[in-house]
């Protein structure tokens, strides 16, 4: 604490805040421009002027000038009330004032302190300055007559987003913000629009729909990625006009400019149903008959209630999919349910937990506070602890404090944006140390200690050499973790020889080595996996090197040393946590193994061999699983199999046109409920929008489960909350924005050694990557064409120039890609980012559906010609 | 006697050939003076287009709620222009706010005074009829 004066009031501060900082936790208004609490101090306009006793002669800017023992402030002499009449003036001097048109109009810090500065005229003149207006980028449209040069979005966009697309061009009177090319190449997250003081980065969806007056702002949580990014809604007559993020102004495209897909023209509005091979539409009640007798039939014939199965959704709330468990279990007595995440995101967790362990919580009490929405009615009691998998699993708020990240296997900004920028916050600190793993250059290569380019598919091979090389160097390392097996576990790698590992991944040994050394320094290292690696067909056992490594080298009681698995839809983790699997109970309690229902891998596979046990329907909540799971043709075949098929949707995806029954489901701005995001925050959601016609999930499983005289309680989200939440020890403090788990962990684990094989058989002579891109989430996002899909239109295949030129492809022309399950037809796009002999196409698109060409993983040698 | 009769007689002789202060209304209308407050509408350009350029400051500033619905749009050259505008007359006491408030002098209060109507749907106006004439601008001096 430092004792300062301001104004002559005396004031206690702590240390290393700035002169800004407590005038405002004292209420003592200095006026500013540049300054914005989530950017540093950038020090540009000198409004915040204040005269500092003792210090210079001159006065200082507030916001960048450190508290002091002793220190005087004064914030409004004659002087430096001069100095900012002056400055005013200066920004004033060709300020486009069309405050009536412009959309700043009535947010605009300028106006403010225009007003607050008293400013009435300005007597200065200059020459009038082109006003160079952007109208052509996409979302961002740019009026640089109205730009007050204070940094702040070129600062955002630096630090925070890592994109650098745009800068100052000129000096003095003549600066003015560029970005090089036009119209603008960037990653079109739109934080400079937000943070931008004045109307000089327009929004162009909510250009001239609404004065910033008119709207009202609702805090939601974003539907798209695992992220789970809080957010306001600004709605106005039942119309989401923008999302804006007050706090920390960061959001990804998908979250600022996604939300379009609310009015998708494809959604569907009354139910389906399918006679004939055509679907006519239903009443609500004609559809929950039909599918209620449906199962009814189907649960008292010999085949039973096991034959009926169901598939929950990472889209769905937790309350959505928590019912929907109820309705397999307590209604019909079976735990044949899973969820697509089994393809991606459970393979991390089954992974972990094969090391860490199942989770175990104890000391949980009964809460005494009166119960709140959304607030698990349980809490840790003094002495809660817990252990297992949930506790090496990190939060985003610690990834700044680790001092050390591995990322293997994800292209960290298209896959969860959130792990981006706060990667960017631990590469300030400048003892953090980033390791990059991936075939592919990706935007952090840029700020990676090492990079790592290995080949497609040999991420265990690489770890083997990690471990091989970490063991030899450092023979009797401990882990700091409780641990056992490790000398079994050292023995694993007993034949792996380093040269071996370097022929097979193409990574030098040197870099292994280096790595392994790093590894073995780190005081507080993260583990960061993607979907990359966990869609291999081996996935789970990438997860198990990666889960034995952290087991080795993790710290899991220092903050920021844990595994970051992405989780990469909304709530990928959440249906997890709420029992949608067929061997786990919400909270993931065991199932005993006998009572255990089959994956959804196992009722593929029992289609395929036709056979009796597999089931005669499936509800599914949703998702596209013939988009999103390998091999679309053999997943298609064997869904046309299933001989009633019910599908929740808000489109009519290929999926759905499969269904008996299909029925229309709100999105999220329409429904309440409640996501867990990849790093275990719950995230709450308010119903904004009128359903029009459409029901929430939680909504059709209760009135499903009621038509077939089950008590499933569904009788409000909240309500719901409340009872899963009452069953999970886990969720013990949970409230909304908090993260959990919330009590001490005590992690130990036993190494399990893992297959260190290539997961990537043929002969082919490329190797195909299916991930992701920035701007879409899933499928989710295609369905707007106002929203990200103008950014990504259509999948293209991303080709090394090098490779292009031998096949004789130039960009924009169309390529036939041959694999041998299928083949597709895709334009060509160059990008030195792949290495040759690696291409790289988009999962998300329904056109070409890239599956047809994948057998059993993301990953698939294929042949590729002039199409 | 006599006299007081003559005397009275000439009074009303006299007022016979004056000028009437009173007015034929509705066959003759009295002209008001120019700051009368009629009631709002959207004026014209010279070239008969409209100056709203929907801020909706009118609407925030109106005391009675009689300005609402402005949606506006952009234009080919990226102006901003209203597509949907209505004026309440039902509930609009011509207080003269909105032409106060109007950075683009695009309402103004006219000179109308006659506003009652059997049927209240017509005190409803929307964009067009809430536009002035070019026809029929009635003060010249406002443009
Ligand atoms: S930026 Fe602010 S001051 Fe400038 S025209 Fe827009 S609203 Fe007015
Ligand atoms: S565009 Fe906005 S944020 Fe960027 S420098 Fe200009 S005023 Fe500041
Ligand atoms: S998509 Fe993910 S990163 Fe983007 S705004 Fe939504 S939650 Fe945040
Ligand atoms: S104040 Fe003037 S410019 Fe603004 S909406 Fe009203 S009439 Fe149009
Ligand atoms: S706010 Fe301090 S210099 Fe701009």
């Amino acid at each position: 604490m430092v004792n300062l004066t301001i104004d002559g009031r005396a004031i206690q501060a702590p240390k290393g805040k700035t002169v800004l900082e407590v005038a405002d936790a004292n209420g003592i208004f200095i006026p500013r421009l540049c300054y914005h609490p989530a950017l540093k101090p950038i020090g540009a306009c000198r409004i915040c002027v204040v005269e500092v006793k003792p210090g210079p002669p001159r006065p200082l800017p507030a916001c960048a000038t450190v508290v002091n023992e002793g220190m005087e402030v004064t914030t409004n002499s004659p002087r430096v009330q001069a100095i900012r009449d002056e400055l005013m003036k200066l920004v004033l001097i060709n300020h486009a004032l069309e405050c009536p048109i412009c959309d700043k109009g009535g947010e605009c810090e300028l106006q403010d302190l225009t007003h607050a500065l008293a400013v009435d005229k300005v007597d200065l003149e200059a020459v009038k300055l082109a006003p160079n207006h952007d109208y052509e980028s996409l979302f961002v449209e740019r009026h640089p007559d109205r730009c007050v040069t204070c940094g702040r979005c070129i600062h955002v966009c630096r630090d925070h987003v890592g994109a650098m697309a745009i800068n100052f061009m000129q000096r003095g009177y003549f600066t003015e913000l560029g970005s090089g090319v036009l119209p603008l190449d960037c990653e079109f997250c739109g934080s400079c629009i937000d943070i931008c003081p004045v109307g000089a980065l327009i929004n162009k969806l909510w250009k001239y729909r609404a004065r910033a007056w008119e709207v009202v702002k609702i805090e939601s949580v974003c539907p798209f990625c695992g992220g789970g990014c809080v957010y306001e809604l600004h709605t106005k007559d039942d119309r989401i006009l923008r999302v804006r993020n007050e706090k920390s102004i960061l959001l990804c495209s998908k979250g600022r400019f996604g939300f379009p897909v609310v009015e998708a023209p494809d959604r569907l509005k009354t139910p389906l149903i399918k006679d004939n091979g055509n679907f006519r539409e239903a009443s609500w009640d004609e559809a929950l008959d039909l599918v209620a007798a449906k199962f009814q039939e189907i649960a008292a014939s010999d085949a039973g209630a096991k034959a009926i199965y169901g598939i929950g959704s990472a889209r769905a709330t937790n309350e959505a999919n928590y019912l929907f468990q109820k309705f397999f279990r307590q209604g019909l007595g079976t735990n044949q349910l899973d969820n697509p995440g089994r393809y991606t995101y459970v393979r991390a967790l089954k992974g972990l937990a094969a090391v860490f362990g199942s989770p175990d919580v104890s000391g949980v009490e009964a809460s005494t506070a009166l119960p709140q929405p959304y607030q698990s009615p349980l809490t840790p009691g003094a002495e809660a602890k817990g252990s297992g998998f949930p506790f090496v699993l990190g939060k985003f708020n610690d990834l700044p404090k680790a001092d050390l990240a591995l990322v293997l296997g994800a292209d960290v900004t298209p896959e969860m944006p959130p792990l981006g920028w706060k990667l960017l916050r631990a590469l300030d600190n400048e003892n953090f140390r980033l390791v990059l793993a991936n075939p592919r250059h990706t935007k952090f290569d840029r700020y990676a200690s090492l990079s790592l380019r290995y080949k497609p598919g040999t991420e265990r091979i690489l770890l083997s050499g990690i471990f091989k090389a970490f063991f030899t160097a450092n023979a009797d390392y401990i882990p700091s973790i409780s641990a056992k097996g490790l000398e079994e576990f050292k023995e694993s790698f007993k034949k792996v020889t380093l040269k071996d590992v370097a022929s097979k991944t193409g990574v030098d040994e040197a870099l292994i080595k280096e790595t392994a050394a790093l590894l073995a320094q780190a005081q507080a290292p993260a583990i960061i996996c993607g979907t990359e690696l966990l869609a291999q067909d081996k996935g789970e056992q990438n997860a198990l090197a990666l889960a034995d490594l952290f087991l080795l080298i993790g710290k899991p009681g220092t903050p920021g040393s844990a595994v970051y698995p992405v989780a990469e839809k909304n709530n990928s983790r959440g249906v997890c946590e709420v029992g949608v699997l067929p061997d786990r109970l919400p909270g993931f309690v065991a199932v005993p193994e006998d009572a255990a229902g089959l994956t959804i891998a196992d009722v593929l596979d029992k289609l395929e061999a036709g056979d009796p046990a597999a089931p005669q329907a499936v509800y599914m909540l949703g998702g596209d699983l013939l988009r999103g799971l390998p091999h679309r043709s053999l997943t298609e075949k064997l869904l046309k199999k299933v001989p009633f098929l019910v599908v929740q949707d808000a489109f009519l995806t290929d999926t759905a046109k499969l269904a008996q029954v299909v029925l229309p489901v709100a999105v999220h701005a329409e429904q309440e409920g409640s996501f867990i995001s990849s790093d275990g925050t719950l995230g709450v959601l308010p119903a904004v929008l009128p359903a029009n016609g459409v029901r929430p999930d939680w909504q059709i499983i209760g009135q499903l489960g009621e038509k077939m005289g089950y008590k499933l309680g569904a009788s409000h989200p909240k309500q719901v909350f409340r009872e899963l939440a009452q069953n999970m020890p886990l969720w013990a403090g949970l409230g909304p924005k908090a993260s959990g788990p919330l009590m001490a962990g005590e992690v130990s684990g036993t190494f399990v050694p893992f297959e260190a094989d290539l997961s990537l058989p043929g002969r082919r002579p490329h190797t195909l990557i299916i991930g992701k891109v920035l701007n879409h989430n899933g499928s989710y996002t295609t369905h707007a064409p106002d929203g990200t899909l103008k950014l990504v239109p259509r999948a293209e295949l991303s080709l090394n120039p090098e490779d292009a030129k031998s096949l004789g492809l130039a960009a924009g022309d169309t390529a036939k890609v041959v694999s041998s399950q299928g083949e597709i037809s895709v334009p060509v796009v160059l990008s030195p980012e792949m290495p040759p002999g690696v291409v790289f196409l988009p999962e998300h698109f329904a056109e070409p559906p890239v599956h047809l060409l994948t057998l059993n993983s993301n990953l698939v040698r294929v042949t590729i010609q002039k199409g | 006697m006599i006299i007081p009769f003559i005397k009275g007689l000439a009074t009303t002789l006299r007022h016979v050939f004056t000028k009437p202060i009173t007015l034929q209304y509705p066959e003759e209308k009295r002209q008001v003076a120019p700051r009368w407050r009629g009631h709002p509408e959207l004026t014209v350009n010279e070239d008969g287009r409209r100056r709203c350029v929907a801020c909706t400051l009118c609407m925030v500033v109106c005391p009675s709620n009689a300005i609402k619905g402005i949606v506006a749009a952009e234009g080919a050259e990226h102006e901003k222009y209203p597509v949907a505008f209505q004026i309440d007359l039902t509930r609009c006491i011509f207080c003269g706010l909105c032409q106060e408030a109007c950075p683009k002098a695009a309402i103004k209060l006219n000179n109308l005074y006659e506003l009652a109507q059997y049927d209240k749907n017509l005190l409803y106006l929307d964009i067009d009829r809430a536009t002035q004439k070019k026809s029929e601008l009635r003060m010249a001096d406002w443009l």
